[in-house]
C-alpha cells in the first residue's frame, strides 16, 4: 500500500479511529495489526521475513539480557546480526556476485553458480537495519532486551516508516510507546502540515520530474548535452523530493499518533560543504546509524589521521552497497557514487582547516552572501555529480553522461536559447524554484512557525494551494518512491 | 472547541466553493477540447435520429477520422455518428449505446467486432475507470446514474464512479490544454513499414492475459445484452470485422475459436458477421500494425461499406 494510493487514505483514517477508540495502554496492539496489515497487503510472503527479522530481534535481544559471559553476549550478538544483515546482503548481492565470478572465471572455466533468484523484499534494508541497531542497543546496554515483545515486533514493523524510513532508534522509538500514546492538537496540526508538503514533493515535484529524467537516462547515448543536463538537474530534486516526501508523510501520520519520529532530512541542498549534507541534513538517520555503529566503533577521528580517512572511506562505500537495489539495479555505480562521496569528504577533511583560517583572517569574506553562494552552489553540484552515478545504468554511462555535459558546457548556454523547452520543462522548472523557495524559508524560521504566527487568510491560502496543487498537478497514478526499492 | 468547529467548517465550505470554481473550469475546457470521446460526440450532437451508429474499438475509429464520417454522409446520404473508442469491449460499448439511446435514436447499428475485445476485463470493466476517457467525459446526472448502476451490477469499479462524480481525472488532467485527439488519427495519412517486432508487442498489448474461455462466454453475453437493446429499439444492425494487415491476422490468437463461437451466437439470433478482415492485405493501407489509413479507409468505403450504409433498411431489423 503506497501512501500514495486512494486506499491509503481509507486505510489511515480507520487506524486513526481504532487508536483512538482503544485504551490508552492496548494502543500500540492497533498499530501492530495495523503496520501488518499495511505491509502484508503488498506481499503477504513479505509477512515471513518481517516475522523472521521480528523473532531474531527480540529472542536475541531478550537472551541477551540475560546473558552473563562476555563470550555468549557476543556470539548472540553476532548471530542476531549475521541473521538480518547477512540475509540482507545475501538478497541483494549473492545473485549479483555469483553472475560477477561465473563472468570472472569464464576464460578459465566454466561455473554455473545457483541462484537464489529473490528479489530483497521491500522495505527490508530500512527495517533490517533498524533492527540491527536494537540489537548492537541491547548488547551494549543502552537498552533492555526485555523489552514488551510487542513494542518490539511494533519497533521493526511500524507501518509509516517500514518501507523508507526514517531508520528510527529503539532508544527513541520504545519510551514513547511506554508513555501515553496520545496526539495533541498541535501535534496533529504539525502532523498535517508535513504530510500535505510531503504528499506535493512527491506527488507534484518529484512525480511531474520523473518522465523527463527518465526519459533522458534512458537515451543518454543519444541526448543532446542540455537534455543531459536537464536530466541531472531534474534528478537531483525528483530523489530528494521524493525520499524527504516520503519522510514527511511519514513523520506526519506518526504525528497523528503521538509518536515522535527522527527528523531525515533538513533542506539539504542548502548545505555549504558536502560534510553538512552528509552528516547534518541528508537522510540523517541513516547518517547516524553509520556514525554510531560503523564509524565511531572503528575509531573515528581519533584513531589518527590515516584510520580516519580510511574509516571515512569504509562508511561511504558500505552506504553505497546499501543503497544499491532494485530501483537502479544491482551494479557497481554504486559502489563508485560511495567511494566518490568518500572522495568529497577526504578533500573537506584536508581542506577544512584552510577554510578554518580564513575565517579567522577575514570574516567578513568568509561570512559573505557570495561566498557562501558558492559554497552552496558548489556543493549542489557536487552532489548532482555523484548522483549520476547513482542514477545510470552502468559506469560508463554515467561517464558518458559527464563527459557529453562536461565537454559541451562551454557551448551550453547558446544552446539553451534554441532548445524547445516543452510545457513539462516549465512545470518543472517552477516547481523547483517553488521548492527552494520554501526551503529558504524554512532554513530561516520554520514554515510551521510561521504559519502558526500568520493571519488566517495567509494560512488557509497556503493550505488551499497546497490541496488544490495536489489535486490539479499531482501525479496520482505514478510512481512508487524511489527508496521503497532499496 | 466551538470556535475550532467554526472554523473547521469555514475552511471546508471555502474550499468546496474553490473545488466548484475549478470543477467548473475544468467541464469548460473539456468542452473546449473534447473530440474523439463518445460520450462527448453525443452531448455535443444534441438530440435528434441518425442513420447510422458506429460501435466498437479503435478499429473502427478511422472511419471518423478527419472528414471522413462528412465524406461518407455526402456519399450516402446517410447521418452517421461514430461512437467507437479505443481498447473498448462490448459493455464499454453497451454503456455508450445506452446513453445514446436516451435521447436520440436510430436506424441502424454498424459494430465492429474484435476479438481481443471479448477476452479481458482490461477492455471492459476497467475501462471505465480509463483517466483518458473519464477527463473528456461530460458531466451528466443521466451518464452518472447509469455509471452507478453499472458499478453495482457490472462489476465496472467503483472507483470510476467516484472519479466521473469528482471531476478528478479533468481536474488532474495533464493535457488540459490539449485537444482530446486520438494518437492514431493524427497519423492518418502516415503509411506502415511492416515490423514483426511491433506486431508482436501490439498482439501481446491487445492480449494481456492468456486467452480464458470463460471471459469469452462472459463477454459474448454482454454482446447479447447489446444486440437485444439493440433489437427493442427497432435498430437494424450490421456487424463487420475491419480489414487488417494479413501479417497482424496470423499473429491473432485463437481467431477461428472466437469466429465460431461469435457466429454461433449471432445464428442464434438471426444476424451475420460480415468478414472484411482479409480484404485490405497490402501495408499501404495501413497507418500502423492494424489500423486502415486514409488511402485504406477509402478504399474499404469505395469497396463495401458505401453500399452497405446506403442500403435500404430491412424491415425486420435485420440483414
Amino acid at each position: 500500500m503506497l501512501f500514495t494510493s486512494l486506499e491509503f487514505f481509507a486505510f489511515l483514517p480507520l487506524v486513526l479511529l481504532l487508536f483512538s477508540t482503544m485504551r490508552v495502554s492496548q494502543r500500540w496492539a492497533v498499530l501492530l495489526v495495523g503496520s501488518y496489515v499495511f505491509y502484508g497487503i503488498w506481499n503477504p510472503f513479505n509477512l515471513v521475513y518481517l516475522g523472521a527479522v521480528t523473532l531474531v530481534v527480540h529472542g536475541c535481544g531478550w537472551a541477551l539480557e540475560r546473558a552473563k559471559y562476555v563470550i555468549i553476549r557476543k556470539a548472540l550478538l553476532a548471530a542476531g546480526l549475521v541473521t538480518v544483515l547477512g540475509s540482507l546482503v545475501a538478497f541483494k548481492f549473492y545473485d549479483f556476485a555469483a553472475g560477477e565470478f561465473e563472468r570472472l572465471v569464464a576464460p578459465t572455466i566454466a561455473v554455473q553458480l545457483p541462484r537464489l533468484a529473490v528479489s530483497t523484499p521491500v522495505g527490508y534494508s530500512f527495517y533490517a537495519v533498524s533492527a540491527s541497531s536494537y540489537l548492537i542497543d541491547v548488547y551494549v546496554r543502552r537498552l533492555s532486551g526485555a523489552s514488551h515483545p510487542g513494542h518490539a515486533a511494533l519497533y521493526v514493523a511500524y507501518f509509516p516508516k517500514i518501507f523508507a524510513g526514517p531508520i528510527e532508534r529503539a532508544t527513541h522509538f520504545l519510551p514513547q510507546l511506554l508513555a501515553a500514546l496520545r496526539a495533541d492538537p498541535d501535534r496533529i496540526v504539525l502532523g498535517l502540515q508535513l504530510i500535505g508538503w510531503g504528499l506535493f514533493k512527491k506527488v507534484v515535484i518529484a512525480d511531474n520530474l520523473a518522465p523527463l529524467v527518465d526519459r533522458n537516462f534512458a537515451i543518454a547515448a543519444f541526448a543532446s548535452p542540455i537534455e543531459l543536463l536537464i536530466g541531472v538537474y531534474f534528478f537531483a530534486f525528483q530523489i530528494y523530493c521524493d525520499f524527504s516526501g516520503y519522510t514527511d508523510i511519514a513523520i506526519g501520520i506518526s504525528l497523528l499518533f503521538g509518536i515522535q519520529l527522527m527528523e531525515n532530512f533538513r533542506r539539504p541542498y542548502l548545505s555549504r560543504a558536502t560534510s553538512e549534507f552528509w552528516g547534518e541534513r541528508w537522510h540523517i538517520s541513516l547518517g547516524r546509524w553509520f556514525r554510531d555503529y560503523l564509524y565511531i566503533p572503528s575509531g573515528g577521528s581519533h584513531a589518527g589521521p590515516a584510520r580516519q580517512y580510511l574509516n571515512i572511506m569504509i562508511v561511504f562505500v558500505v552506504s553505497g552497497l546499501w543503497h544499491a537495489g532494485l530501483g537502479y539495479g544491482v551494479g557497481w555505480t554504486f559502489l563508485v557514487w560511495g567511494a566518490l562521496n568518500g572522495g568529497y569528504q577526504w578533500a573537506g577533511l584536508a581542506t577544512h582547516q584552510s577554510w578554518r583560517r580564513l575565517g579567522e583572517r577575514l570574516p567578513g569574506v568568509a561570512q559573505s552572501a557570495v561566498l557562501v553562494v558558492f559554497r552552496v552552489l558548489l556543493t549542489f553540484h557536487l552532489i548532482a555529480i555523484s548522483w549520476v552515478f547513482f542514477r545510470a545504468r552502468s559506469i560508463d554511462d554515467a561517464l558518458m553522461i559527464l563527459r557529453k555535459i562536461g565537454t559541451n558546457l562551454l557551448d551550453i548556454a547558446s544552446v539553451v536559447v534554441g532548445y524547445p523547452f516543452t510545457a513539462d520543462h516549465f512545470l518543472g522548472m517552477a516547481l523547483i524554484v517553488l521548492l527552494l523557495v520554501v526551503e529558504i524559508f524554512d532554513e530561516r524560521r520554520s514554515v510551521s512557525q510561521r504559519l502558526a504566527t500568520a493571519p488566517t487568510m495567509l494560512r488557509w491560502g497556503v493550505y488551499y494551494l497546497v490541496i488544490f496543487g495536489l489535486l490539479i498537478l499531482g501525479r496520482w497514478q505514478a510512481k512508487e518512491f524511489i527508496y521503497m526499492q532499496f | 472547541m466551538k470556535r475550532l468547529g467554526k472554523s473547521a467548517i469555514v475552511f471546508v465550505a471555502i474550499g468546496l466553493l474553490i473545488f466548484g470554481g475549478a470543477y467548473y473550469a475544468a467541464e469548460l475546457l473539456m468542452y473546449r477540447n473534447g473530440h474523439s470521446n463518445p460520450l462527448f460526440k453525443i452531448t455535443k450532437a444534441g438530440p435528434g435520429a441518425f442513420d447510422w451508429i458506429i460501435l466498437g474499438a479503435s478499429h473502427a475509429m478511422p472511419l471518423d477520422f478527419a472528414d471522413f464520417n462528412d465524406q461518407m454522409r455526402r456519399e450516402t446520404g446517410m447521418k452517421i455518428i461514430n461512437l467507437a473508442s479505443p481498447g473498448t469491449g462490448p459493455l464499454y460499448n453497451r454503456f455508450v449505446l445506452e446513453i445514446f439511446l436516451r435521447d436520440h435514436s436510430a436506424k441502424n447499428l454498424l459494430y465492429v467486432v474484435d476479438s481481443f475485445a471479448f477476452y479481458s476485463h482490461i477492455w471492459n470493466e476497467e475501462r471505465f475507470g480509463d483517466t483518458k476517457l473519464l477527463r473528456a467525459t461530460p458531466f451528466d446526472v443521466g451518464i452518472a446514474g447509469l455509471l452507478w448502476q453499472y458499478s453495482w451490477h457490472e462489476g465496472v469499479e467503483r472507483r470510476a464512479l467516484a472519479d466521473y462524480l469528482s471531476g478528478f481525472s479533468k481536474l488532474n488532467n495533464r493535457d488540459r490544454f490539449q485537444k482530446d485527439i486520438w494518437e492514431g488519427e493524427l497519423q492518418f495519412d502516415r503509411v506502415y513499414r511492416p515490423s514483426a517486432s511491433a506486431v508482436k508487442s501490439r498482439i501481446s498489448y491487445l492480449f494481456p492475459s492468456p486467452e480464458a474461455p470463460a471471459a469469452l462466454t462472459r463477454y459474448l453475453a454482454e454482446f447479447s445484452k447489446l444486440l437485444d437493446l439493440a433489437q427493442k429499439q427497432n435498430i437494424r444492425v450490421v456487424l463487420v470485422k475491419m480489414p487488417t494487415p494479413a501479417q497482424f491476422r496470423a499473429q491473432l490468437p485463437n481467431e477461428a475459436d472466437f469466429s465460431f463461437a461469435m457466429s454461433r451466437l449471432l445464428a442464434g439470433q438471426g444476424f451475420v458477421l460480415e468478414d472484411f478482415s482479409a480484404d485490405l492485405d497490402e501495408p499501404r493501407f495501413y497507418f500502423d500494425t492494424d489500423h486502415l489509413n486514409r488511402t485504406g479507409v477509402t478504399e474499404f468505403f469505395t469497396r463495401h461499406l458505401r453500399q452497405l450504409l446506403a442500403s435500404p433498411r430491412n424491415r425486420e431489423g435485420r440483414i
